[in-house]
């Protein structure tokens, strides 16, 4: 079994420099795939995994492991796309339609065109939901769903209280429901009432 | 009918917790037990499970299939004639291989006698006893040359020099005589010119004192 991300760290801090090409390896695909999640551009998520690992090595001698590495490492990503965010606004608006055109075609894997148009209508409008949503819920909502984060973890990452990622998630799942409702593309399933 | 506790903020993260298994006992207790009594909060939860369905629609671009090889189908009769030519070819070859080899031998049976030729050669010339060279005679020599050349030289040029200014007095003195020539006539013409007027002058006179002499 492989070393732990504390334990790769540990080493990299010691001298060890190829400890942390074994932490890129790890992490690189998930890092990239949360930014491209945010920025909604391929070759933008790749930058900003790259500068994400350039500044977390710059950094590694003055990480203090009080939280997680990955926690640490999605905090500089998540940065690092709040900036380029905020850059792109006051550049220009991009609209959400243009930003589907572009986008890459989903990878479909079920038989049926018909099931396969219609998982990617909503899809579509799953990431144009999703980008109507503040940048603070929007966060909460793609580390928690996409990266499969734990509270914790994200209220590191995000570097707030736990509470407050849990308030934020509900209210963007809460705002999702409503955009995709009036889409008429929600399917909504009955839940069964927890026992006691 | 909306749930009397809306806005509780404690309460939806307990839903949160619930929602994303991270709830414990007691929190999965305490949802349950306001679920049962809120019609509400269930339709939400049920709602809230949906869309996180809806949200795993969204895929991140995967990467691109590659190409799976389908083979070649190659007939039966094409493979048995590859086969033979491949037959062939491998019997072509042997036998060029071992031609080959007996031109190479040859050649290099060659090579070794030009070689010990060349060695011989070398050996005949190294045993010859060379001529010794004095830097002195050799230099004086090569000064005497190189007067002997220069002195050539200077004559030559001395020479020409000589055959261009006889040339040039040769033609300035024909250039002298042509135009002595010229002048001479000239001068004759004149004293033509001038003994013609004094005849018709003399012609003149004549007819006067005549006519003088008849009044």
């Amino acid at each position: 079994m492989g070393r732990s991300d504390e334990e790769l760290v540990e080493a990299c801090q010691a001298g060890e420099a190829s400890a942390f090409d074994v932490l890129v390896a790890r992490w690189e695909d998930r890092i990239r795939g949360a930014a491209y999640r945010f920025l909604g551009s391929e070759e933008e998520a790749r930058d900003v995994a790259q500068e994400a690992f350039l500044k977390a090595y710059q950094a590694l001698s003055g990480f203090k492991r009080e939280a997680r590495f990955s926690s640490w490492l999605y905090q500089i990503a998540t940065n690092l796309c709040r900036d380029r965010l905020r850059r792109r606004k006051t550049r220009a608006t991009v609209s959400l339609e243009a930003l589907e055109g572009t986008g890459p075609v989903m990878v479909e894997t079920r038989p049926g065109a018909h099931e396969r148009l219609l998982e990617r209508d909503l899809a579509r409008a799953v990431r144009r939901a999703l980008h109507t949503l503040p940048e603070e819920q929007r966060e909460v909502v793609i580390l928690k769903e996409y990266q499969e984060l734990t509270f914790l973890e994200i209220a590191q990452a995000l570097d707030v209280p736990v509470s407050t990622v849990k308030t934020r998630l509900y209210r963007g799942l809460d705002q999702l429901r409503l955009r995709l409702e009036r889409d008429g593309l929600r399917r909504a399933a009955p839940l069964p009432v927890p026992a006691p | 009918m909306d749930c009397e506790r809306v806005g509780d903020v404690a309460l939806q993260g307990d839903k949160m917790d619930v929602l994303y298994g991270e709830a414990d006992s007691a929190v999965r207790a305490r949802v349950a037990e306001h679920l049962a009594g809120c019609a509400a909060c269930r339709e939400e939860m049920a709602a809230l499970s949906g869309v996180r369905r809806d949200l795993a629609t969204w895929r991140l671009p995967g990467a691109r299939p590659s190409f799976a090889p389908r083979g070649i189908v190659v007939p039966r009769w094409v493979a048995a004639a590859a086969l033979l030519l491949l037959g062939f070819g491998a019997t072509l070859g042997a036998t060029g291989y071992a031609s080959l080899r007996r031109a190479l031998a040859r050649q290099e049976a060659r090579a070794a006698e030009l070689e010990r030729r060349q060695g011989e050669a070398v050996q005949a010339l190294e045993a010859r006893p060379r001529p010794v060279l004095d830097p002195a005679e050799l230099l004086a020599s090569l000064d005497s040359r190189i007067e002997e050349r220069l002195r050539a030289a200077e004559k030559t040029q001395a020479d020409r020099l000589d055959l261009r200014l006889a040339d040039w007095e040769e033609r300035t003195e024909a250039q002298r005589r042509v135009d002595m020539a010229r002048v001479a006539a000239s001068l004759s013409y004149l004293d033509g010119r001038h003994g013609q007027q004094l005849a018709r002058t003399n012609e003149l006179m004549g007819y006067v004192l005549e006519a003088s002499q008849k009044r």
